[in-house]
């Protein structure tokens, strides 16, 4: 077994015996992963914010929604006898964890000094157990919304209508049949902002959002369903496997679609079909004009690890060259006594494997560590940013799996970026290293 | 007895940017198993430059040269490392030792690269071998913790370790007490009667060529006298001033 590790100890030793060398490379290897572990986190955390936000406050991991119309040109974001559709959905998905189900609407808030357009949100707040959780209230008590004719609203909203808790607004709203109705709600609770989400959704009850579209009971805006969480990167073929059981049932279903259900108003209402169509989506789909912001913040990530990596591998290959340029009588000594081309190729691979590893790993502990003080730091973000965050403070999410990824990918590609001067290394003639002065 | 080492009409040619340096131009000499060959000649005469060819860390422009019954012009880059890992055992004039490994790792390296004996084998051969070159007290020495005879020993130590079949040495002495040079060619002694292994010297040190069963002086690329059997006159002479 010794002699399988001959020349992983020398590459060991080398490292030691350069120290000052090895110690500066292994610092430039170290700080690159940790911006890595940082900016992964970044990544991560505003993706686990946005999946946490906006699966509690406005869509499930996947979504059974759809559209009812009375005549061609008049569409409801409803869903007709939700209490069958719900069975067939946790039939067909055992992976369900649970459902809920959230009205939809679209109308106008108007106060006594001002008014708003609004996306009108059912709740049932006693069913809801997270959605206390997520949201922050200003003022005002949310388990109210309980109530008949209750409203919670943000504190943008709040400033923007000039009312306050225990103030009476208005909601108008244009009914399935196309006629107009409205109902008066007293504001219950202002919670704090969470993002773009918060600005353009207000909170009402169940009963209260089909009271204010004359809907049956039996009637709701979508079934929310939420998946058990090693289930919630897989919504794919869940999404498939769920339309395919309402397909069989019997159920009309839309094409799918990435948007968010209140954009496919106008395509829908332009189709010439009556009654109900059932459409399946994602919490991706439903966040599909939000996605970009994530999309754009993995693409710098992905340049800027390029950068980094390139970086990294330029340094590796500078200092393999300059250590091969050293120990070329090495070299060819090993050579001459016997050691295989191969076996000069592994001694340097290991001599960078190892000097990345170790860099890598420090800096992976450096950036979880870095992650987890800012954090604890609670750093609050522009408002600007938070529109997008969904949060008022920055969280950075570094994952075990995610720490382990980049530290093995620095490492490797610390590796990868010796092989051609280990290569070149090794096609030495032993005749000719040996001799070399330099 | 067959030879070990067949050299038939070796030339070897190096380009210096322009110019062609003809090293060796066309050396013939067979050295049969056991023998002890001294390769004797001033500087610059091709000295090293056959010890390269003889010990396969290079091949002939021309020629054939023939080591344990194999063409090395006919092996690969790998069965000519296995030959050297096998067969052959250097000690160079610069010692040559891997700085970065102690005594005992220097000499084991042959070994470890071999792959064929177990760690308790290997430790016994080595320390038995650095208790003949007087180094036990620096078993855990690296290199440049030692003197250049030191050095030297423990290359000699590393080129014995494997027990080969051939042992070619650059100026072996040169950097050794006449002490420890003296130990060192009775260690050869008894390897020849024990192994029965074969001695390429190329040396200036007279002692070294008195142990000699043959000499071949070489001159501009060129065998200069043939083979003769014994030191010359004035070789002995500098052998006897020296032990005197």
């Amino acid at each position: 077994m010794a002699a399988l590790f001959l020349d992983f100890r020398i590459a060991l030793l080398s490292v030691f015996e350069h120290r000052r060398r090895a110690l500066f490379l292994g610092t430039a290897v170290a700080c690159v992963t940790t911006m890595l572990v940082l900016l992964n986190g970044l990544s991560n955390g505003i993706r686990s914010t946005l999946v946490d936000t906006a699966t509690t406050l406005s869509t499930g991991h996947l979504n059974v929604g759809g559209f009812y119309k009375v005549t061609s040109g008049q569409a409801g974001a409803v869903v007709t006898e939700y209490e069958k559709v719900r069975e067939i959905a946790l039939k067909a998905l055992p992976e369900a964890d649970f459902t809920v189900e959230r009205g939809r609407g679209w109308g106008k808030v108007v106060s006594d000094q001002a008014s708003m357009q609004a996306g009108i949100s059912g709740v049932d707040i006693r069913r809801e157990g997270s959605f206390k959780k997520v949201l922050r209230i200003a003022s005002g008590n949310i388990d109210e919304l309980g109530e008949p004719r209750t409203i919670l609203i943000f504190q943008t909203q709040a400033k923007k209508l000039k009312v306050k808790v225990g103030d009476a607004i208005t909601i108008s709203a244009q009914t399935t049949r196309g006629t107009a109705n409205t109902i008066d709600c007293r504001i219950v609770a202002i919670a704090e902002d969470v993002g773009l989400l918060s600005s353009w959704n207000v909170f009402i009850s169940n009963e209260s959002l089909r009271a204010l579209y004359q809907l049956r009971s039996d009637v709701t805006g979508a079934i929310q369903i939420h998946v058990k969480p090693a289930y919630v990167n897989k919504l794919a073929p869940l999404a498939g496997r769920l339309r395919n059981a309402l397909e069989q049932a019997g159920y009309r279903l839309m094409e799918p679609d990435a948007r968010a259900f209140w954009m496919k108003f106008d395509s829908v209402t332009r189709e010439d079909w009556t009654g109900q169509k059932l459409d399946v989506t994602t919490w991706e789909d439903e966040l599909s004009f939000m996605m970009w912001t994530l999309n754009a913040l993995n693409g710098l990530s992905f340049v800027l690890m390029i950068i980094l990596i390139a970086i990294v591998v330029t340094g590796i290959m500078n200092t393999m060259w300059i250590t091969i340029r050293e120990r070329t009588r090495e070299i060819g000594t090993l050579r001459a006594i016997g050691m295989q081309r191969g076996g000069v190729v592994r001694m340097f691979l290991w001599e960078s494997f190892l000097l990345g590893s170790l860099g890598a790993l420090g800096g992976g502990i450096a950036g979880a560590g870095i992650a987890g003080a800012l954090n604890a730091a609670k750093i609050h973000v522009p408002f600007s940013v938070q529109l997008f965050l969904m949060t008022d403070t920055l969280h950075l999410a570094v994952a075990p799996a995610a720490l382990f990824k980049a530290v093995l990918l620095i490492a490797v590609v610390t590796a990868a970026a010796a092989l051609y001067p280990a290569l070149r290394a090794a096609r030495l003639k032993p005749v000719d290293a040996m001799s070399h002065f330099g | 007895m067959k030879a070990i080492v067949s050299i038939e009409n070796a030339t070897k040619d190096y380009r210096l940017g322009k110019v062609v340096v003809n090293a060796l131009r066309g050396v013939s000499i067979d050295v049969a198993r056991g023998e002890f060959l001294s390769i004797a000649g001033p500087s610059g005469s091709g000295k090293t430059t056959l010890l390269t060819l003889i010990g396969c860390v290079d091949t002939p422009t021309t020629g054939t040269v023939e080591v344990a019954g194999r063409d090395t012009a006919k092996l690969s880059e790998r069965e000519l490392t296995s030959l050297r890992l096998n067969t052959i055992g250097f000690i160079f004039q610069s010692f040559n030792l891997v700085g970065v490994l102690d005594v005992f790792r220097n000499v084991e390296l042959p070994l470890l690269l071999q792959r064929s004996l177990s760690a308790g084998e290997r430790s016994k051969r080595v320390l038995s071998l650095l208790e003949r070159v007087g180094l036990m007290e620096h078993v855990r020495h690296r290199p440049n913790e030692l003197s250049g005879g030191q050095r030297q020993r423990v290359a000699i130590a590393r080129a014995l370790v494997t027990r080969p079949e051939l042992v070619l040495a650059d100026e072996p002495t040169a950097n050794l007490d006449s002490v420890t040079g003296q130990n060192i060619l009775d260690l050869r002694k008894e390897l020849n009667r024990s192994e029965h292994s074969t001695f390429i010297f190329s040396t200036h040190d007279a002692r070294v060529m008195s142990h000699a069963s043959q000499i071949v002086r070489l001159a501009d690329g060129k065998l200069a006298e043939g083979i003769s059997t014994g030191p010359t006159v004035s070789e002995l002479h500098e052998v006897s001033s020296a032990k005197a």
